[in-house]
């Protein structure tokens, strides 16, 4: 029993990072429309602008956090001119050939101008572990799993503000229901996309920062495997729906986890894929209740 | 449009055609006379690029150093030497298509390389039926060498150091019971904890093992795992970045345990990239002595060049284009050819900056150990090579 | 370049003639086993995004995983050939079934879906199947992969050398294509076709979409079934590293280069694409920033790829028709 919640709580952590790496994803592909492989090189982006903060200033947490959110959203600009701005209409292999292209340029260029090794992030946060006692039950809790879970959910409390009450958020919503429908009620779609692009990259950079913090590296090459888990939890929450996806993040965090705990590491990702299978047979929407946005 | 898409084609091909064309004409030049050549030409498999890329920049910066320094000394019977490295991407396939480029080329004297393990294995094969040697400054899986006359290691073997590590880290210096192995899953994993376990079961330790997939990130729910066992040490096997990754998130969960390392030997780089470098065991069998005049000058020669703190690895490298020098010098007057290489190196002795280095009949070399540890953000000596006969 | 066309379409006997007589004599000609190597790389790749070039290119499904069927070909090929001593020439058929059958499971679920969702699903089984591949270690030998799987025997001659390899994969190939080009005239065919163009007009015309899509996938996992049972004795030693979404997207990536829907657009793709990857091999990581900078050049240029059709739906050109009319669209 100690033992399946002390691993509860490292899937709820685990599935904290997959959450806001889902956020970001599903800002993205409900602006934008389309699918992109590119978003696991933006987090590594992200991560790396924290990094040299990191080298430079010393220990500033929210600087560095304010360096990986620009240092992605930069990128988000570039992608979006690259791979989408032209291909909005067109079938969608293009787009998306044209991101994973671009995922290609960003890991090869990484690799070369930050060099091939795995650099270290070391005492970002200080190494405190609470003790709880729920009864005879011993929990572990990392001060670094408290930090990153509240991050989490500050963010997406931001972004569900941002998304509801500004002018801006409205515009973004609207257009990922329906862009037709948008630009009839006067909404540059194009604008309006782009900005929703570059927010998701930056979120996305954030989650680059919180993961090299979480496992105390940076690499060139560190974005392929989350990018997958990113664009398995959004799809589990139905691609466009903020809320869900960070469900389906938390679900797959979990979902690993528990797996692991009762059979062998090895299997990580068969949990993580199997299960979404499993719900995409189940419901083709993800979670989401009514039919989501075709993308 | 029908047009101007068939001149694509036609000029597309053409290029292809020119291509081919041009790396046949190459491939055939430099095809040539060997025996009485000036130069002799190595070929070097290292993985530049992927995730082993730190390592294959090591070997190359290795054997480079050791040629330039033959070289200037007048080169070998007279013989210059040369090497060209190529990348393996620290991939099986992509490295025996590399090996085949190098039997294919009649220039290429011996293929120096690769990496790893399971890639030295999987060019086993061809390097036999080309009758060409491959010394890998690396491969340490036992049942490497002896799949062919043409395969040597300089490593020395894991049914060397594991049990090693068993016998004199874990029962004699740390008198540890019960021991938690968490390790990656490949030829080299495999093998190291195979070698282990005849040996800790012996010394009747208790062993729980886990076991990862390369590339894995994650390893909290493997330590709160292992933790409810409640062990005495922490024993890693791997050699790659996933070492300091999980001994800094058995750190971050608090859990107050000794660390104990098989395969990253003494890196440098090792020692920043974990949280408290202090608590960690490694076996070596090689250290890089500041009292030792060759070796700290080798090192920082090694550093200017790289950039980098050197580790066992492009030592061992560099030890490499000595031993075929060696080979060379004592063919003499003779023909060198692919075959002649083979069997002088498999006579040779010899003493590398990495210590003495003599071929057993499987074309591998025994090696001893010491245990090393961390003070201070460097690496010392804890118990010299005397200790496994005191 | 009309009159190569009509010439074709005169003396098409002749062109095969020779076509046949040229690629018999290849092996002989060139000595370096190297560059024989590569050729039969490229015919590997060529049918390898033959078969994707069936799913994707003709009828309009975007599958990205491609790599998974690949996968379970050269799986069965080793385990059967390594372990059992089966012969690989009934193995060839039999990995293609397998990855046949497989190509169906994966198959049902995206009957339902479309879009993204089919992509993560087929991406998602590609990953499924490679980790079962790495960790079900007693057929595959998990981590450490299969080695020295045993070369092809025909009647006592051990076919190593990559100039009898050669022949296997013309074969492969040349079948690959003829059978294909039968498959497409005939009513399968031509249904997946109008599935790729407009599927709401094809099932209002009867056309059975969700059986149509179902054989598709099981054709297209067939083939790469069948030269990934050709594959793994040619490399002689296959892991599960060398089955992952990277060599899919490649696949894909050299489909989309030589023209999707198109029988002749993936062998050039695959030529294109092995060909720049190894000549530039000694330029280290910069050249998949080449390779990079093509695949974005090539979408922006002509996205039906270099042999495509530029009025196909794959062109965007039925899109940019639409858009046309709606005119100043463009905000």
């Amino acid at each position: 029993m100690e033992y399946f919640l002390n691993q509860l709580v490292n899937g709820l952590c685990q599935g904290a990072i997959y959450a806001l790496m889902a956020i970001g994803y599903s800002v993205i592909v409900g602006v934008v429309g389309m699918v992109t492989f590119t978003y696991g090189e933006i987090m590594m982006i992200g991560a790396f602008s924290a990094y040299y903060i990191f080298q430079a200033f010393g220990n500033n947490l929210p600087l560095a956090i304010l360096a990986a959110f620009t240092g992605s959203f930069v990128i988000g600009i570039i992608v979006y001119k690259l791979c989408y701005e032209k291909f909005f209409n067109a079938p969608r292999h293009i787009s998306l050939l044209c991101t994973i292209g671009i995922s290609m340029l960003i890991k090869n260029l990484a690799q070369i101008v930050f060099g091939p090794e795995t650099k270290p992030v070391l005492d970002i946060i200080e190494n405190r572990t609470f003790t709880i006692m729920l009864g005879s039950v011993r929990l572990d809790i990392k001060l670094l799993q408290i930090v990153v879970i509240l991050l989490v959910i500050v963010l997406a409390g931001t972004l569900t503000l941002f998304f509801n009450k500004t002018k801006w958020g409205i515009a973004l919503r609207a257009v990922s229901q329906n862009k037709d429908a948008a630009y009839l009620m006067g909404i540059n779609v194009k604008r309006t996309a782009l900005i929703g692009n570059c927010i998701g990259s930056g979120l996305g950079g954030v989650a680059g920062i919180l993961l090299s913090i979480y496992y105390y590296s940076v690499s060139a090459t560190m974005g392929g495997a989350y990018s997958m888990k990113a664009f398995a939890a959004s799809v589990l929450g139905g691609l466009v729906d903020i809320r869900f996806s960070a469900l389906g993040g938390l679900c797959i965090g979990i979902i690993e986890n528990l797996g692991i705990a009762v059979s062998a590491a090895t299997f990580r990702d068969v949990f993580a894929f199997g299960f979404l299978i499993l719900v995409l047979l189940i419901r083709p929407q993800g979670f989401v209740s009514k039919k989501g946005v075709r993308v | 449009m029908k047009k101007k898409r068939m001149l694509a084609v036609a000029a597309l091909s053409m290029t292809a055609v020119l291509m081919t064309a041009c790396s046949g004409g190459s491939g055939s030049s430099t095809g040539g006379g060997s025996g009485e050549a000036s130069t002799i030409k190595l070929g070097g498999l290292a993985p530049l690029t992927g995730n082993y890329a730190e390592y294959g920049k090591g070997f190359q910066i290795g054997w480079q150093m050791a040629i330039d320094e033959i070289n200037a000394a007048g080169g070998v019977n007279g013989h210059k030497l040369e090497i060209e490295v190529k990348d393996t991407q620290g991939d099986a396939v992509v490295s025996s298509n590399m090996a085949t480029n190098f039997a294919e080329d009649e220039s290429v004297m011996a293929i120096l390389g690769d990496f790893t393990s399971g890639a030295c294995k999987a060019n086993a094969e061809i390097v036999d039926r080309y009758g060409i040697v491959q010394l890998s400054p690396t491969a340490s899986a036992p049942d490497y060498a002896n799949m062919s006359k043409y395969c040597f290691s300089i490593m020395g073997r894991q049914d060397g150091e594991a049990p090693y590590l068993a016998r004199y880290i874990l029962d004699k210096y740390l008198g540890a019971k019960k021991i938690a192995v968490i390790r990656v899953d490949s030829d080299w994993g495999l093998s190291c904890y195979e070698n282990f376990l005849p040996t800790a079961e012996e010394l009747g330790m208790e062993v729980t093992v886990e076991k990862y997939a390369s590339g894995e990130k994650d390893f909290s729910s493997l330590i709160t795992k292992m933790r409810s066992v409640n062990p005495d040490v922490l024993v890693v096997m791997d050699q790659g970045d996933s070492v300091a990754a999980i001994f800094n998130q058995a750190d971050a969960a608090g859990w107050d345990i000794q660390h104990v390392a098989l395969g990253p030997g003494t890196s440098e780089q090792l020692i920043g990239q974990l949280t408290t470098p202090d608590n960690l065991i490694v076996t070596s069998p090689f250290f890089f002595d500041e009292n030792d005049e060759t070796l700290t000058k080798w090192s920082s020669t090694f550093q200017e060049q790289s950039g980098f703190a050197p580790t066992i690895h492009p030592a061992c490298a560099y030890d490499t284009v000595y031993l075929i020098k060696n080979a060379i010098e004592r063919i003499g007057d003779g023909e060198i050819t692919r075959d002649a290489i083979q069997q002088a190196l498999d006579q040779s002795e010899n003493t590398g900056i990495t210590g003495a280095l003599n071929f057993t009949e499987d074309g591998d070399i025994v090696r001893n150990y010491m245990i090393c540890g961390v003070e201070n953000g460097k690496w010392v000596v804890l118990e010299g090579f005397d200790y496994a006969n005191e | 370049m009309e009159k190569a066309k009509d010439f074709y379409e005169k003396h098409k006997l002749i062109v095969y003639l020779i076509l046949f007589a040229v690629s018999l004599v290849v092996p002989f000609v060139i000595e370096q086993a190297l560059i024989l190597r590569y050729i039969c790389t490229i015919m590997m790749y060529a049918t390898l995004a033959g078969s994707l070039n069936v799913i994707n290119g003709y009828s309009g499904q975007t599958c990205l995983g491609q790599a998974g069927f690949f996968c379970i070909g050269a799986y069965t090929c080793a385990a059967l050939t390594k372990n059992f001593g089966v012969s690989f020439w009934i193995v060839l058929p039999l990995a293609g079934i397998l990855a046949a059958l497989v190509g169906l499971l994966v198959s049902l679920p995206t009957l339902k879906l479309s879009g993204i969702y089919l992509s993560i699903v087929t991406l998602g089984a590609s990953e499924i199947i490679r980790i079962i591949a790495q960790t079900w270690t007693p057929v595959t030998g998990g981590a450490l992969g299969i080695k020295q799987i045993p070369y092809p025997n025909l009647f006592g001659l051990e076919l190593f050398r990559p100039k009898y390899y050669y022949f296997i994969f013309l074969i492969i190939g040349v079948l690959f294509l003829f059978i294909t080009s039968r498959v497409l005239r005939s009513r399968v065919g031509r249904a997946w076709m109008a599935i790729r163009e407009d599927q709401v007009a094809a099932k209002s015309l009867g056309v059975e979409t969700s059986r149509c899509k179902c054989t598709n996938f099981m054709y297209g996992a067939f083939w790469a079934g069948i030269i990934g049972a050709a594959y793994a004795p040619f490399v002689n030693y296959i892991e599960s590293s060398q089955f992952t979404t990277d060599t899919g997207f490649n696949v894909l990536a050299m489909v989309v280069i030589g023209g999707q829907g198109t029988l002749l657009g993936p062998i050039i793709g695959s030529a294109i694409v092995t060909i720049l990857t190894e000549t530039l091999r000694f330029l280290e990581n910069w050249r998949y920033v080449i390779y990079a900078i093509i695949i974005i050049l090539m979408m922006w240029v002509r996205p039906q790829g270099l042999l495509g059709a530029s009025d196909s739906i794959l062109a965007g050109g039925k899109i940019r028709r639409k858009e046309k009319e709606q005119g100043g669209k463009k905000a």
